[in-house]
């Protein structure tokens, strides 16, 4: 919505951690849709979601069946369900808004990756496809609880689902050795586009469980991620030969089945050439990334929300890197954060934003270094990119210049205006949605604890209507408000908001930033040595006592404003 | 039409009914500063320079309620969407966030260090913006109730603050002369509308869409702005505005209409488009400094100051 008045000149990608989001060992993210939201799954089998605009949690998914970590998260397209998958090999879709576990399932495999079917126009699909540690991916249907392998190789005119271990695995014995492959959906999710371990793309009709095309990639390497751009243009591959290969997606974007069916019917050659020529007609490599010098295994990549970036992490020697280029192939930046390795990576779905999560658990955010726009502060002003001569106008110093008149009267005060009518949000142009999208959970605040005295009973049931009064999360609610009422009194008086003020005009880190650029001062390595993340609990509140000098001078403008007199 | 500049007239609705008083609610000791109707309808919260604030059943203009807490005067309140919170800006520096069911205060904002002059609600209701005397304006996360940012907005007394439709922007007016908007996100500032020393901003809303900024200034003038050209597209005056931070708005329900108070103590309707005064409710004794709309009826609150301390409501026939 701010579109309009925003700096065009600014840049569109992030350059400095903003703040970091704490609250146990996340493991894995995922934004909604929108980026209102972001879902992060917790080792201890929780799932938090924050609400991306407070940064503060929205909702915590949690139950007794689910404690072990988690290892992918995957929103729907409303919004209203995240499918979890987790290391105790289960699948569980939950209800966001109610906070209620609609399906679980268990596999054989312990699931690396789950990801919900795009839905297409189906209210909201129960199909998901998963890519399990040692076998082929599958699609699951968490309703009638069937799972479906797809083939993760292509040999001649047969499809082989279940045997026929890829050549470069160790293990080439048995069909039961499989390395972990990758796959995704397209858009709509006719497709599934798999990357198999000798350099392969494959692309699937799940419903046949046929293989329809196939892609050679030069060199043969294990493919490790396959992800499509949010718009489904672009099919971004990583694979173990360190390099990053964006492909144009060929296919149009509706009916994607239906033109790869009419490609393979009207061609005399015999299966397997078929499927090449599909394969052929359906991708075409658009570019290649790596880093030629340090040559890092890529985590984690993925395209900006636009598509105009290609972003990819690394992790190598402990290190929390992320490398960002622009779609020509031009890397330009590189995102130092601390020595905590990189473990997963999002990219904001509209803003120029990345969450980062590191293996302490924690979530970085990464933002513009947005330094103060100074036309910004006076009306008239227009920032210019280069410098321009100014050609004085022949009335410029007239007492009554012409022209002056003329600009005021540029705007018809006749002209209607539209004050209600609102404009569908272009980036979201293709909405589709047959339910309404959930874009917040409701904040409800959590009542301060003198407040509660009187009525506590009272209180204290209210508490429990308008909350997820069954969740354990009431409990901690308890926990904290005792916590926060304590340090009320200092953090109140101003000091909390050291790190925050606008005196110098220019973007600050917040003050959890602040705090732990403090750590990383003293102990250079915090954490590095603290197994998971324990000493990441440090929460101590180096504010307080900054203050801000209020300047109390002012003048009692009550008269003036008549009421507060 | 409208931008055919020969018809200088743009004719007001035909259908226009006038509005008529149906109530008149007497239950503050002081000045009211504020009237507002929940988003449900159901309905009308009021806060008054007696420190408290009341609750009324906006269906049959029955008293539901007193919130008692804050220990000086109540400047400004603000719903929730749900319209299960109020939020109210009192002369006792803090804000509270009431739950409007149970009629308690659950939260206390601290850390303002003046007066709280104007309060708003983002649209999901997760954040709180606040605007004071200390010449900042305050970003609340409303669960923790913590400050998530400090802008240090003006330099004179914050008049209003008010997010857009979708939360990513807030309009401020100070006393300075200025309107300010600020990236929510960020606390920066994107853009000044207005910089002059006078006359004062005394109040700010952005349209129903939010692509306009609804500017009241203490020289007698209402001015709606387009704030990504930064031109001024209607005025609309005839009311007297000198002094006190009126609250105008806009009405939506039955026609387009800008809705203001008056130091005449008067309630003045404009029609949007064509700028002429429709109607001049009569009937307060003192000045009107707020007047709401209700969400969805065509029905109008207007509250007024000490001489006066009634809430009056009025509606249009249909």
């Amino acid at each position: 919505m701010n579109a309009t008045i925003i700096d065009p000149l600014q840049g569109d990608f992030p350059e400095v951690i903003e703040e970091y989001l704490e609250h146990g060992i996340m493991k894995c993210i995922a934004f909604n849709r929108r980026g209102t939201l972001l879902a992060a799954g917790c080792s201890d089998g929780s799932c938090v979601i924050w609400d991306f605009e407070t940064r503060g949690i929205a909702k915590e998914l949690r139950d007794k069946d689910c404690v072990a970590a988690i290892t992918s998260v995957c929103w729907s397209k409303s919004g209203r369900h995240i499918l979890i998958s987790a290391a105790d090999k289960s699948l569980n879709l939950w209800d966001v808004m109610k906070g209620d576990k609609i399906y679980r399932t268990t596999l054989q495999q312990t699931p690396l990756q789950a990801r919900l079917h795009p839905g297409g126009g189906s209210p909201e699909s129960t199909l998901c496809l998963v890519c399990p540690f040692s076998s082929a991916p599958m699609i699951v249907n968490l309703q009638t609880e069937t799972t479906t392998t797809l083939p993760i190789s292509f040999s001649g005119g047969t499809t082989t689902a279940t045997t026929g271990a890829p050549p470069r695995n160790k293990f080439s014995d048995g069909s039961a050795h499989y390395t972990p492959t990758a796959a995704c959906f397209n858009k709509h999710g006719d497709l599934v586009y798999v990357g198999n371990s000798i350099g392969e793309i494959l692309i699937i009709d799940h419903n046949k469980n046929l293989v329809r095309g196939v892609v050679a990639v030069s060199g043969g390497a294990v493919i490790k991620n396959i992800v499509f751009s949010r718009d489904g243009r672009h099919l971004l591959i990583n694979s173990s030969d360190r390099t990053i290969r964006v492909y144009e997606n060929l296919l149009p974007l509706k009916d994607s089945l239906k033109s790869l069916n009419e490609m393979i019917f009207d061609n005399t050659l015999d299966e397997g050439e078929i499927v090449k020529s599909a394969g052929v007609k359906s991708l075409l490599l658009f570019r290649e990334f790596q880093d030629s010098i340090t040559r890092v295994h890529w985590k984690a990549p993925c395209f900006s929300g636009d598509g105009e970036w290609v972003v990819g992490g690394s992790a190598s020697k402990g290190e929390h890197k992320i490398y960002i280029w622009d779609r020509a192939g031009h890397l330009v930046k590189i995102l130092e954060g601390p020595k905590e390795a990189l473990m997963d990576l999002a990219w904001h779905p509209v803003h120029p934003m990345v969450v980062s999560v590191s293996l302490t658990g924690l979530v970085y955010i990464w933002a513009k270094d947005y330094t103060e726009n100074w036309s910004a502060f006076a009306p008239d002003f227009k920032e210019l990119e280069e410098n321009e001569e100014y050609v004085e106008r022949e009335d410029e110093f007239d007492l009554m210049p012409e022209t002056e008149k003329v600009k005021d009267l540029e705007t018809n005060e006749d002209d209607e205006v539209d004050i209600t009518t609102v404009e569908k949000d272009s980036a979201f142009s293709d909405s589709d949605l047959s339910q309404e999208e959930l874009r917040f959970l409701p904040a409800d605040p959590f009542p301060d604890v003198s407040e509660q005295q009187e009525k506590h009973t009272a209180s204290n049931s209210k508490l429990g209507d308008s909350k997820n009064s069954d969740s354990p999360l009431s409990e901690e609610t308890g926990a904290m408000n005792h916590d926060s009422s304590q340090i009320e009194g200092m953090e109140n008086s101003g000091g909390e908001d050291g790190g925050m003020t606008y005196l110098k005009r220019r973007r600050k880190p917040s003050e959890k930033v602040l705090e732990l650029q403090a750590q990383k001062v003293r102990k250079p390595l915090p954490k590095a040595k603290g197994g998971l993340g324990k000493s990441s609990k440090t929460k101590s509140r180096i504010g307080n006592g900054i203050g801000i000098e209020q300047e109390q001078d002012m003048n009692n403008f009550g008269d003036e404003f008549g009421i507060d007199d | 039409m409208g931008s055919n500049s020969n018809t200088n007239t743009v004719q007001p609705p035909p259908q226009y009914a006038p509005y008529r008083l149906v109530k008149t609610l007497t239950a503050h000791q002081s000045a009211v500063s504020c009237v507002k109707f929940s988003n449900s309808g159901k309905l009308l919260a009021s806060a008054s320079l007696d420190k408290s604030l009341i609750l009324w059943n906006a269906e049959n203009l029955t008293l539901i309620s007193r919130l008692n807490g804050h220990t000086e005067g109540v400047s400004d309140l603000a719903w929730s969407s749900d319209s299960h919170y109020i939020c109210s800006a009192s002369d006792d520096k803090t804000l509270r966030i009431w739950d409007a069911r149970a009629a308690e205060c659950v939260k206390t904002l601290r850390g303002h260090t003046d007066f709280v002059f104007c309060v708003n609600f983002s649209v999901h209701s997760n954040l709180i913006v606040s605007g004071s005397f200390d010449e900042t304006i305050r970003v609340w996360d409303v669960k923790t109730g913590k400050t998530n940012h400090v802008i240090r907005a003006h330099s004179l007394p914050v008049t209003s603050v008010h997010f857009n439709r979708d939360g990513s922007l807030i309009v401020s007016g100070s006393h300075d002369g200025s309107c300010k908007i600020w990236d929510t996100a960020t606390g920066t500032c994107l853009k000044t509308l207005i910089d002059d020393k006078v006359p004062a901003v005394s109040f700010t809303k952005f349209s129903p869409n939010g692509k306009f900024i609804l500017v009241a200034t203490l020289d007698d003038n209402l001015k709606l702005w387009n704030y990504s050209t930064g031109k001024f597209l209607k005025m609309y005056t005839g009311h007297v505005n000198k002094k006190y931070c009126i609250t105008p708005t806009f009405s939506v329900t039955n026609g387009k209409y800008i809705v203001s108070g008056s130091e005449d103590h008067c309630v003045y309707i404009w029609d949007l488009q064509g700028k002429n005064l429709l109607q001049k409710l009569e009937g307060h004794t003192d000045t009107v400094i707020s007047v709401n709309c209700h969400p969805t009826e065509n029905m109008i609150a207007s509250a007024g100051l000490l001489g006066d301390r009634t809430i009056r409501i009025w509606v249009q026939p249909s």
